[in-house]
């Protein structure tokens, strides 16, 4: 499962187990993952593979649902909202802070 | 949607605030400061930075992270002090420590040297772990930093850079010793900068970087641009340095006593120190050494170097040392934007060669002919005139050697300003005055250069192309905007134009032309309308001769003998009319022609008459020619026909001997009084007709050069020409040459009577328009009028008010200030 440094996927692992296989360019919104994988200077950005243990795996879906869908809509404007259920926003706050998003 | 919301309830995370407790903060923490001690020594790629920025996040939500701000700070406090600071100050060998306080290097310099870039190195490798090491704490404190830098505390990555400072920087080299690691980093710095400065080669990148850690650090947590160290610590001292070798560098440099080496490594150091500043420190010092390099080196010895005796400028002037001069220049330039140093010194020179100029132009003919130069101040004599042929000849040339002398020094100054002085506009406006300056110093300006024309319009321009004589035009122009009385080139100009389009010695009316159309640009309309109504005549003549002569066929007088005519009428305003009349306007009696010609005179006035009525032909002789055939009876019976080409006025007195009997003559008086050709004229004539070798077509009694009242001259059958035709010029009547004294003194004379026309006209045009005007204002608007034309003496323009104010076009209005009115 481990991938390169190079690719252009990381791997995000929630603390319940569940694995999200995203690009790259849509995880380093969040300037946390962003420095995690910037360099080799930790296990993370040599293994390309994060462990936040504070998500559940419910949260990081739809963190990683943000990403991509924050990918999609870069510079654009008059972007349909996106649908959080209201169960999850504060635990999405949250790991909003935590990820510096 | 209410139902919605009613259904899914928001529930708390199950994670809080209150779930986390103090107790946990010790254990944390230790496990994060060993993670911390792992990234110092360089071992965290084993760490997950997931688990330490848990730790920290955890740390902050128990509201901590005040505390654990201060412990990461003991953490790295403690990591400096006792690791690295160790290793720094192991690494200053004794021999820097004693080098900064004896400033004399030489003798240790490589012993230096070595343990110089020893301890940089160290320095180096030391910073550059703290750097990252401090990045990769500021990444995994990221949470922390939000939570409490932003209000009272720097952020982790500005306090631990500052801990760098204090803690290594600013650590005593030795215990209980007042010099800190600052100290010798400065003082090893520029010392290597010294090496280099004398042409030893250093190694650049490592300074650079011990130059960015500089500029890394900041006097203060807020890190503005200006307290970094770089600019507070280490910039003066460089400065402080760099200043001290500049004052001896430039010193060194001028007692080497040669301008073109000063100015070729003041260049060199200037190259250098851009450079320096550019790999080495740092680009904002760079202005700031320049600066400090132009005050010392180049401001204070400049004008030293300029003038240096034997090798500065003025040697590089005389011998074209372009690559000198460039450098002088671009020395000049980045002190003095108005380079006055060099454009002072330019301009003594060109006025120094100017004057050399001027004066071979004066010592030529006087070298070969100083008899002859004393006779030309005197009143001309009769008898001298064949004498003063060759000096004034030798003037003419000389004159046009001025002209010449002149355009090879302006070439090469003009060379010289392209290539060495970038073009630069403020010479070129200098170079310009001195020109000017040099050349209006030579009072007969006007006249070399319109003999030079005159030269180049009959000969000079024959077999060149069309493109060379535009230069050569160009040129002459050049050195006509640099003359002030234009007006006096403009009667001379006109003068010789006349002559030249007179006698048909114009090589090109194109030509001619040109220099017109190039005249009008250059000084303007008014200036050339004269000439150009010269032309006109000319070309109103044409048409007229042709008209007369078809009017004459039409009319046919079969039995008169057919005399061609060509005929130029001329508008006696337009022409310079001093040079037909011989002598000081005294009324002459005009010349007797014989009957054949009379005849022809009456016909064509009658002729012209007839077409313009009311208007008066007066006949210019001196300026005319007449071909005569002419038959020599040999003594053995065979006769020889030659065609004669000779002035109106040697046709005259040849057409005399038509009716003297063979072997008779006549006397100079009979001669004078049958044709009443004045004296002058007269002699000058008869020179050529009898006394010149080649065309002695009549005989003179008694054989001498000189022509006496009491001469008898006989028809000469012994006349013998190689040609069939035969070309008598008239001795110093034909060629435009240099006046002499007396001849000056006329020109001036009606020049200055000109001028108060002139500037009468000037005034009262102002006047009229201003109605009232105080005197200064009126001289400044009349000076300003007449520039163009000539600079007019402000005492002759006195004179000129109070002859108008005498003849009341003007009046005094009032004292104080004086102003004067105009009445109508």
């Amino acid at each position: 499962m481990a991938q390169s440094t190079e690719s252009e996927f990381v791997t995000l692992v929630s603390n319940d187990g569940f694995e999200f296989i995203i690009p790259r360019s849509a995880a380093c919104v969040s300037s946390t993952i962003r420095l995690r994988l910037a360099s080799s200077k930790y296990k993370e950005g040599s293994t390309g593979r994060c462990n936040l243990d504070e998500l559940r795996g419910a949260v990081l879906e739809k963190v990683c649902e943000y990403f991509c869908y924050n990918e999609k809509h870069k510079d654009q404007v008059n972007v349909p909202d996106m649908d959080i259920p209201p169960e999850l926003c504060l635990e999405l706050l949250m790991a909003a802070d935590y990820l510096d998003t | 949607m209410a139902a919605m919301r009613a259904r899914h309830k928001i529930r708390a995370p199950r994670r809080g605030v209150s779930h986390a407790n103090t107790e946990d903060f010790d254990s944390i923490w230790t496990v994060l400061a060993s993670s911390l001690t792992e990234i110092n020594t360089k071992n965290a790629s084993t760490l997950a930075f997931e688990e330490i920025y848990r730790h920290a996040y955890k740390i902050v939500l128990m509201m901590r992270a005040p505390d654990l701000y201060e412990q990461v700070k003991q953490l790295e406090q403690d990591w400096l002090k006792t690791n690295v600071r160790t290793l720094i100050i192991d690494s200053i060998s004794s021999s820097l420590v004693r080098a900064k306080k004896s400033t004399d290097a030489q003798d240790q310099s490589s012993e230096r040297r070595e343990a110089g870039e020893k301890f940089l190195t160290v320095l180096k490798d030391a910073w550059e772990d703290h750097q990252l090491g401090m990045g990769m704490v500021t990444d995994v404190l990221m949470y922390m930093d939000r939570m409490v830098a932003s209000r009272t505390h720097p952020p982790i990555y500005v306090a631990c850079m500052a801990l760098f400072r204090d803690h290594i920087l600013r650590a005593p080299v030795r215990a209980g010793s007042a010099l800190t690691v600052m100290d010798v980093l400065e003082s090893t710095i520029l010392f290597m900068i010294q090496l280099e400065r004398s042409g030893h080669i250093i190694e650049r990148p490592l300074i650079r970087h011990c130059i960015q850690m500089l500029e890394g650090l900041y006097e203060t947590a807020t890190e503005e641009e200006s307290s970094k160290l770089y600019l507070t610590e280490f910039e003066p001292a460089f400065l402080r340095t760099s200043k001290k070798f500049y004052q001896a560098e430039g010193q060194r440099l001028l007692e080497m006593g040669d301008a073109a080496t000063f100015c070729r490594l003041a260049t060199q150091r200037i190259a250098e120190e851009e450079e320096r500043c550019r790999y080495m420190l740092s680009i904002t010092t760079e202005p700031k050494v320049l600066e400090l390099l132009d005050e010392q080196l180049i401001r204070s010895n400049i004008e030293e170097v300029v003038n240096l005796e034997g090798t500065g400028v003025r040697r590089m002037l005389d011998h074209d040392q372009l690559e000198g001069l460039r450098n002088v220049y671009m020395l000049n330039k980045r002190v003095d934007q108005k380079k006055q140093a060099l454009t002072k010194l330019v301009n003594t020179r060109i006025v120094e060669m100017g004057k050399e100029i001027n004066a071979s132009s004066v010592l030529l003919p006087q070298a070969p002919a100083p008899s002859a130069e004393k006779d030309s101040k005197g009143e001309k004599k009769p008898e001298k005139g064949k004498d003063k042929e060759k000096p004034q000849n030798q003037q003419t040339v000389s004159a046009i050697g001025w002209v010449d002398d002149i355009l090879s020094l302006k070439r090469k100054f003009d060379d010289i300003w392209e290539k060495a002085f970038a073009s630069d506009q403020g010479m070129q406006a200098s170079i310009g005055a001195s020109f000017a300056n040099f050349i209006n110093m030579n009072s007969r300006n006007s006249e070399y250069l319109s003999l030079f024309f005159d030269e180049n319009l009959k000969k000079g321009i024959k077999g060149k192309t069309e493109s060379e004589v535009d230069v050569l035009l160009d040129n002459g122009i050049t050195l006509l905007r640099y003359i002030k009385d234009k007006d006096l080139f403009e009667t001379y100009y006109k003068k010789h134009l006349s002559r030249r389009l007179l006698m048909k010695r114009s090589v090109s009316m194109d030509a001619e032309r040109q220099m017109i159309s190039k005249m009008k640009l250059e000084v303007g309309n008014q200036f050339t309308q004269r000439i150009e109504s010269m032309f006109k005549d000319m070309t109103i003549s044409e048409d007229l001769t042709t008209n007369y002569k078809e009017d004459i066929a039409r009319s046919g007088d079969p039995d008169q003998k057919p005399v061609d005519l060509e005929i130029n009428v001329l508008t006696s305003t337009m022409w310079p009319m001093e040079i037909m009349a011989s002598k000081e306007g005294t009324a002459q009696l005009p010349c007797i022609f014989p009957r054949e010609i009379d005849t022809l005179k009456q016909s064509f006035e009658r002729f012209y008459l007839d077409k313009h009525s009311g208007r008066k032909l007066s006949w210019q002789a001196s300026m005319g020619t007449g071909d005569l055939r002419a038959t020599f009876v040999r003594p053995n019976g065979k006769a020889q026909r030659y065609e004669l080409n000779v002035s109106t006025y040697a046709m005259v007195i040849l057409l005399l001997f038509n009716d003297v009997p063979d072997g008779e003559g006549l006397t100079y008086d009979e001669i004078k009084t049958r044709t009443r050709i004045q004296d002058h004229d007269l002699i000058r004539n008869l020179q050529s007709l009898a006394v010149a070798p080649k065309t002695r077509v009549l005989k003179k009694d008694p054989m001498s050069k000189d022509v006496k009242p009491t001469d008898r001259f006989l028809f000469n059958h012994e006349f013998h020409s190689p040609f069939v035709k035969v070309r008598i010029g008239v001795v110093s009547g034909g060629a435009n040459k240099v006046e002499n004294q007396d001849q000056r003194k006329v020109t001036e004379k009606k020049m200055n009577d000109e001028r108060n026309g002139t500037i009468e006209a000037a005034i009262v045009r102002i006047m009229k328009q201003r109605k009232t005007l105080t005197h200064s204002q009126l001289m400044t608007e009349t000076l300003s009028q007449l520039s163009a034309r000539f600079v007019p003496d402000v005492n002759m323009i006195k004179r000129r008010i109070e002859s108008l104010i005498d003849r009341e076009y003007l009046e005094r209005v009032s004292e104080e200030p004086p102003t004067y009115g105009y009445v109508a």
